[in-house]
């Protein structure tokens, strides 16, 4: 079954003067149908304004449709008695870690989200152990926020999601603040969530090497889905994606190159063992 | 005519528990025109460092000089320093606050206290040379995209005409087209106008294709000091401290390990398939 769905959906913001008249009309998200299935890791692509983030933040109700129907989990998010339950299971990690750490000490701030659904105690306290564990933050669980690095620091983010025992977790740019290797701790921990725990992981990312492990990429443009695919599918349409202004790994390229210089490579390589194998060396 | 830093040192809350040294012994010659890339994980002093270029900090050790004058000394004016070194801040564009994208970029030179005329000429260059088109003057910069916004704001320091230009990840959170049209920019306004630029960047990438020298620094040190084919040839060391080469280094690396004879020090797509054409056509010439 799928976790999301949404049909026909339109997103307008509408931009207001100061008698509260209508000044202008953005049509964000454009008459967008698309379904998640459980378990499924997919990342979204796009140039920056192309409607990504605004399709997240209907994900978890931050945003209702202007037209059209988003059901996360069977349930309609435009069903106001559902919302709690909504934002529950899909949960949001935003691009600036620390604008999402509230918490004195990294497992009181974890604990934040299970609180408020009103977890028992007990319980709480396990999520948090589980939840640090699965993120790789555990013997961090004493410390300050403060002193964390970047990566550190998102994936405490993800630790309070993750306690929430959501089904699905949306990440809006998670690594775009990180220095490299903040970047690939908080990439790998979201692949274990989603092979070990199975939870259903939407990655939104200006990098493009984090999606290589996609399962299913949609790439946006003016608010519509204007390319859906596996990264290999994607990779393979280097120009396409130029003229959408977006990349594709520096190994894709490479591949693209060469193929274009008359050798014998396919498009959609995406690693370097694949570059290694596909020149026979 | 250049910035030198000699022995420099930034403690921060000296002398208390939480005692905490963001900077130790920098000994740096920053001549002018050059292109240079600052990079470190996140901690490792580089915010600081550069703060330190036009006297937002002062060291707690050492000696800043700018064009020979020590710039801590009684009586530097330090006022004209900050229109001669400008640091564009991370995520810049939060910083715009003006009612439209003309006047925001006048907000700098008008306190310079230049005449209407002389600030109007600046910003109206300045958005110019972000490549800004005219129909975007007179909108809220709160209506732009994420990438034009943060033209405006590179705009507005602009125009303060500085000699020294510094942006703090100026491309974090843009599309890679944006990203490359931001920093291609950049490059070109220096080649126009001989300005230094130090850009402190976390994509290695980056960094690799456009700047003419790497500042390394790690736990408060400056760990590597050199051209970006050496900085990125010590790999493993980056990698160490939380940093890495580009992608492209590492598939060279790999390549040359399966037997293709290639310069391992590449750090460019282009240059890489050069580097493998003709080691393959050498291959198959001595077969």
């Amino acid at each position: 079954m799928a976790i999301i769905e949404t049909k026909d959906l339109v997103f307008e913001y509408i931009r207001r003067d100061e008698e509260g008249n209508v000044e202008g009309i953005t049509r964000a998200v454009d008459d967008v149908s698309l379904s998640v299935k459980q378990g499924d890791f997919v990342a979204v692509l796009g140039h920056n304004g192309s409607g990504k983030s605004t399709l997240a933040k209907h994900i978890n109700a931050i945003l209702y449709p202007t037209e059209g129907t988003v059901w996360v989990d069977g349930m309609n998010t435009s069903d106001e008695d559902k919302l709690w339950d909504i934002r529950q299971e899909a949960g949001m990690v935003f691009q600036n870690p620390d604008n999402q750490i509230i918490g004195q000490v990294v497992e009181e701030d974890v604990g934040f989200g299970p609180e408020n659904l009103g977890v028992p105690t007990k319980e709480i306290w396990e999520r948090v152990e589980e939840s640090l564990k699965a993120v790789g933050m555990y013997e961090f669980r004493k410390h300050s926020p403060n002193k964390l690095s970047g990566g550190q620091k998102q994936r405490v983010s993800i630790a309070g999601v993750i306690a929430m025992h959501p089904k699905c977790i949306v990440l809006d740019e998670p690594t775009a603040m990180l220095d490299p290797n903040g970047r690939k701790e908080v990439i790998r921990a979201v692949r274990a969530l989603n092979d070990v725990e199975g939870i259903t992981i939407i990655l939104i990312t200006h990098y493009m090497e984090e999606i290589i492990h996609a399962n299913k990429v949609f790439v946006m443009d003016s608010g519509k889905v204007v390319m859906e695919g596996t990264p290999r599918e994607i990779f393979s349409q280097v120009e396409k994606l130029k003229s959408l202004r977006l990349d594709v790994p520096q190994v894709t390229l490479l591949a693209h190159e060469l193929r274009k210089s008359g050798l014998d490579v396919p498009e959609g390589i995406l690693t370097t063992d694949e570059l290694i194998k596909a020149l026979g060396l | 005519m250049s910035i030198v830093l000699e022995h420099v040192n930034h403690i921060y809350e000296s002398g208390t528990a939480m005692e905490f040294p963001a900077l130790t012994d920098i000994n740096l010659v920053i001549p002018d025109g050059q292109f240079i890339g600052l990079i470190g994980h996140t901690g490792s002093g580089k915010s600081t460092l550069v703060q330190h270029l036009n006297g937002l900090l002062k060291p707690t050790g050492g000696k800043i000089y700018y064009n020979g004058s020590d710039i801590n000394a009684d009586g530097y004016n330090k006022k004209e320093l900050r229109s001669k070194v400008g640091l564009v801040f991370q995520y810049p564009e939060h910083q715009l606050f003006e009612i439209d994208v003309f006047t925001d970029v006048c907000f700098g030179p008008r306190n310079l206290g230049l005449d209407k005329k002389e600030v109007e000429l600046r910003a109206y260059a300045a958005l110019k040379q972000v490549g800004l088109s005219d129909e975007y003057f007179y909108q809220s910069p709160f209506d732009l995209s994420g990438g034009q916004k943060r033209r405006v704001a590179i705009a507005g320091v602009l125009a303060m005409k500085p000699e020294v230009l510094i942006l703090d990840e100026p491309t974090a959170g843009l599309d890679p087209k944006g990203r490359d049209e931001i920093l291609d920019q950049i490059a070109k306004l220096r080649e126009e106008t001989g300005m230094t630029v130090i850009l402190v960047s976390h994509s290695m990438e980056d960094v690799a294709k456009y700047v003419d020298r790497i500042i390394v620094m790690n736990k408060s040190r400056v760990l590597y000091d050199d051209e970006p084919k050496k900085v990125f040839s010590h790999y493993k060391e980056l990698e160490a401290v939380g940093l890495a080469a580009p992608q492209i280094t590492y598939i060279m690396q790999a390549l040359k390990e399966k037997g293709l004879p290639v310069d391992t020090e590449i750090t460019s797509v282009a240059e890489a398939r050069t580097a493998i054409l003709n080691a393959l056509a050498d291959k198959s010439r001595s077969r």
